[in-house]
């Protein structure tokens, strides 16, 4: 993979981003087993349309992510992802009992609810319980056998690394803590799916990192996420499935690396601090297969016949030459870019 | 001050902008206010249930009972035992129950009770009774006080009448006995005036003997003369006049010198010396007959006189005796006149200055075992705590749910819509169990009541309780924050408190809110615990009410399920609308301000 061939870069050029490092990873977990399918739906309030138009296919395994404006309908999809709206138009089927086919997820809530893991944006536990009478509430809710549940349990408090708060309360656990219990609360009942809405919201960017790290986790444990965000970045990190919602309508939706080729750059650029040798680097990259270089001043806009090989080059020149480069950037577009791109199309 | 101005601005408008409150803060005391004043606009209505109980209904019983139903007091009739109308004040059907007699005339010295049963528990219903039963009872005696000293007063004017024509009788009877008086008088002194004494004159005896002598011997011859005579007229056929005529001749001379002698004072005065003894004889003779003569003449006179004075005595007598006789009469008719009297006079039994002033006396009977006021308010201090704590409760525990942050995640447990509802119930009946037990148990050292007792309260309290509960958890499900949520339940507690009859009679209030509010759990809650604590009656009793609460729970259970699934189905729908119209705002601010 072309990727790979960047991995000593850092050393040269620090600021080249790494994103697909671990988006690959996830990108490897393709089947389908279809969970959840929305087929032409469309949700309004009142006069009020919210959605409009959604296909979409939830299938075990992903990590889907649904990313939008706040106010765009993501919160609406998600609910309805989760059976807790009905449709105004159109169908939201759950594939979770095979045997009986698609099912109306909304009608038929009550027969999956124990399949079905919801995280609300705010915190959703008994600040006054302890986080293990928490957890103990919610999974004994469940009807489940008390062995199970505190083995379940257990297993969440090792891996949320709260075992030794189990005692606090709630109320008192710091802010990271207190998502990641929430998350715990959720999966007390090992669900098939854990529907969050954004995880991440109201918490620092170490704490969002560290939750979406465990989410990561709680994924390779074969429960499929569908996560609401409007952090991008974190999102692009650990969903293998995207679905851009914007002024209610999605979009985009499928596998995130499709999704960045379809609106993949052809050219690369150049990032230059006031000591860069610009005029050195111009004349190094006319030796190499380019089709055209746009001078921005500090910004070279490259436009290669050949990517690997143009930068191939490039790099190699500027190490014989020991010249400095503030930045290159070869990515494929962020989702922060598409979403950028959709956003502007749409103004 | 401008800071304190615009804070306070700020909480006014912030008031006003949440609807529930604004509602609750401006609306309710208006609320409450309009109606309690719709309730207590009344002052001629009184809705008291009064059992009257007599051993028959009489005229005048029935004339009190149109007059107490006149005040619009609904009469209930009790003709066999008043325990029947006693158990019904304790039932709740009827508020005081009337002992009266037979009959409320009073005909003898012995006032007319009237018994007051009243339930000592609800104290100021039974100041409410005394003021106006009392006030009609009080006007019942006088008009019989009235009627009394009216039949006395015409016995005393009749009376009155009578003496006085008796009297001016008995001025006739004076004046004629006067008169009598008098005559009597009259007589005494006529007749003491007589000289019936015989003349002092003496007598000779000898003389008289003599003359008896003189006397006999003469009339011996003359009848010797007249044997002869007889003799001679016998012997001699008479055919010769000339001897008769002889013999009488001789007889005249004899009989003539027997008028002689009879008449010998004149004879004896001419002829003394012809004499010796006949002389003697004549003239003692004569002066005793001259004294005779003079003392027949006297006595004669004085009998003349005495037969004047008797005449006119007996006329005085006779007029006297008229005069008495008609005395008697006219007496006879004084006496009669007086029994008369006497009879009216005593035809009024009533002479006990007491029972004159008051012949009508009202007592109070507690229907409960005398006790001390703890005992009487305890019902209604009992349901007061379990209904504003339950009330409160039931609002605070589905406030503190819906408010939590756990709320939401509830909606994906796989529980039915009806388990949070009955788990709010259980947790506020189990809170509430813990205070009743408490509560009862505190009681039950003070008031020294059985534990027998206490149970059937506490079961009672515990049915209120759930009422309470339902319309607690009601007013959460209405209400969005706790604090106009329990402002909410404080306000409904304090209305149902209001019309239940603790504070103020509710028998006092408008016919129309009256029947409303016998429907107030409150009330009903009270009455049973009233009944089942004082009156240790049996479920038997209470079963209705027992079933009215019962019915009560359900009902509101029924309706707070149906309001949790419009809120459970709306919850979503009106959280994401609301979240949306937020979101589609601050974008426009924000391009706004861009």
């Amino acid at each position: 993979m072309i990727y790979k061939d960047y991995a000593n870069l850092p050393a040269l050029v620090p600021h080249i981003t790494f994103i697909y490092y671990l988006t690959i990873i996830s990108l490897e977990k393709v089947n389908d087993l279809k969970l959840i399918e929305l087929k032409e739906v469309s949700k309004s309030f009142g006069k009020n349309s919210i959605l409009g138009d959604v296909n979409l296919i939830i299938e075990e395994g992903d990590i889907l992510g649904i990313i939008g404006r706040s106010g765009s309908g993501k919160t609406t999809l998600l609910n309805l992802v989760a059976g807790f709206l009905e449709p105004s138009e159109g169908e939201v089927l759950h594939h979770f009992k095979a045997a009986h086919g698609p099912e109306s997820l909304h009608q038929n809530l009550h027969k999956i609810k124990d399949l079905i893991g919801y995280a609300p944006q705010h915190n959703s536990f008994y600040p006054k319980l302890t986080v293990l009478e928490n957890l103990l509430h919610f999974g004994q809710l469940y009807k489940l056998p008390k062995e199970t549940i505190l083995n379940n349990i257990k297993g969440l408090l090792e891996a949320t690394d709260l075992l030794s708060h189990q005692n606090k309360l709630a109320e008192h656990l710091s802010g990271g803590m207190q998502k990641r219990l929430d998350i715990a609360c959720s999966l007390v009942h090992k669900p098939k799916i854990l529907v969050l809405d954004e995880p991440t919201a109201d918490l620092d960017p170490m704490l969002q990192k560290e939750i979406m790290n465990f989410l990561i986790q709680v994924n390779k444990q074969g429960v499929t996420l569908v996560i609401a965000s409007h952090h991008l970045a974190l999102l692009e990190r650990a969903c293998n499935k995207i679905a851009i919602v914007h002024i209610g309508r999605v979009h985009s939706h499928g596998h995130i690396d499709e999704i960045r080729k379809s609106y993949s750059k052809d050219n690369f650029t150049l990032s230059l601090s006031p000591g860069d040798n610009k005029e050195r680097l111009i004349s190094i990259l006319k030796t190499l297969p380019i089709d055209r270089i746009i001078d921005k001043d500090h910004l070279l806009v490259v436009h290669p016949k050949n990517i690997t090989k143009t930068v191939t080059g490039l790099l190699t020149a500027i190490q014989e030459e020991n010249l400095y480069l503030h930045d290159l950037d070869i990515r494929h577009p962020s989702l922060d870019e598409i979403f950028e791109i959709i956003t502007s199309r749409e103004k | 001050m401008k800071s304190i101005w615009l804070l306070i601005k700020k909480n006014l408008r912030l008031l006003v902008r949440s609807k529930t409150s604004a509602l609750v803060i401006f609306f309710a005391p208006l609320l409450i206010m309009l109606l309690l004043g719709l309730s207590y606009d009344t002052s001629s209505s009184y809705g008291l249930n009064i059992g009257v109980y007599a051993p028959a209904f009489s005229e005048d019983v029935e004339s009190l009972i149109t007059s107490l139903q006149e005040q619009e007091f609904k009469i209930v009739k009790y003709e066999t035992t008043v325990d029947d109308c006693v158990e019904d004040i304790k039932a709740g059907y009827i508020h005081t129950c009337l002992s009266v007699p037979e009959s409320l005339q009073v005909e003898d010295n012995q006032q007319k009770e009237v018994t007051f049963y009243v339930d000592p528990s609800k104290i100021n219903l039974v100041w409410m009774i005394q003021e106006n039963l009392g006030n009609k009872f009080n006007l019942k005696s006088q008009e019989i006080s009235r009627g009394l000293t009216s039949g006395i007063l015409t016995s005393v004017a009749d009376a009155t009448t009578q003496l006085t024509e008796k009297n001016t009788e008995l001025n006739g009877v004076k004046e004629k006995s006067s008169a009598a008086s008098a005559s009597a008088l009259s007589v005494s002194q006529q007749l003491g005036a007589l000289d019936l004494n015989l003349p002092a004159s003496t007598y000779d005896p000898q003389a008289l003997t003599t003359i008896k002598s003189s006397l006999s011997l003469e009339v011996e011859n003359s009848l010797g003369e007249v044997d002869d005579a007889r003799e001679a007229v016998e012997a001699a056929n008479i055919t010769n006049d000339a001897q008769i005529l002889s013999s009488l001749n001789d007889i005249e001379t004899k009989l003539k010198k027997v008028d002689a002698l009879l008449s010998g004072a004149a004879v004896s005065t001419a002829n003394s010396t012809n004499t010796g003894s006949n002389s003697t004889a004549s003239e003692s003779l004569s002066s005793i007959l001259t004294l005779l003569e003079q003392d027949l003449t006297a006595t004669q006179n004085k009998l003349t006189a005495a037969s004047q004075a008797v005449t006119s005595s007996s006329s005085s007598l006779s007029s006297a005796s008229q005069a008495m006789q008609e005395s008697v009469g006219a007496l006879d008719n004084v006496q009669q006149g007086l029994g008369q009297i006497k009879t009216t006079l005593e035809s009024q039994k009533v002479t006990d200055a007491n029972v004159i002033s008051s012949p009508l006396i009202t007592r109070i009977e507690p229907v409960a075992p005398e006790s001390t006021y703890l005992n009487y308010l305890f019902p209604a201090l009992l349901v007061l705590v379990v209904m504003f704590s339950s009330l409160l409760l039931g609002t605070t525990l589905v406030m503190m749910e819906k408010n939590s942050p756990a709320f939401f995640r509830n909606y994906f447990l796989p529980l039915r819509k009806g388990t949070f509802v009955i788990s709010t119930f259980f947790t506020t009946l189990l809170i509430t169990l813990v205070q009743v037990v408490i509560i009862l148990g505190v009681s039950m050292v003070f008031l020294q009541e059985s534990i027998f007792y206490m149970l059937p309260v506490a079961g009672v309290l515990l049915l209120s309780s759930s009422v309470f509960s339902f319309i607690g958890m009601g007013i959460g499900y209405a209400f969005k924050s706790e604090e106009t949520g329990t402002l909410a339940s404080i306000s409904t507690g304090s209305l149902l408190l209001f019309v239940s009859g603790v504070v103020l009679p509710i028998e006092s209030i408008s016919p129309l809110v009256r029947k409303i509010t016998a429907l107030n759990p409150f009330v009903i809650s009270e009455s049973v615990i009233r009944e089942v604590f004082l009156f240790h009656a049996g479920i038997s009793s209470v079963w209705t009410e027992v079933a009215s609460l019962v019915g009560y729970a359900l009902a509101l259970f029924a309706v707070i399920l149906i309001v949790e699934y419009l809120v459970h189905k709306h919850f979503i729908s009106g959280f994401m609308k609301s979240r949306h119209l937020k979101h589609r705002q601050q974008e426009k601010r924000d391009k706004n301000n861009v």
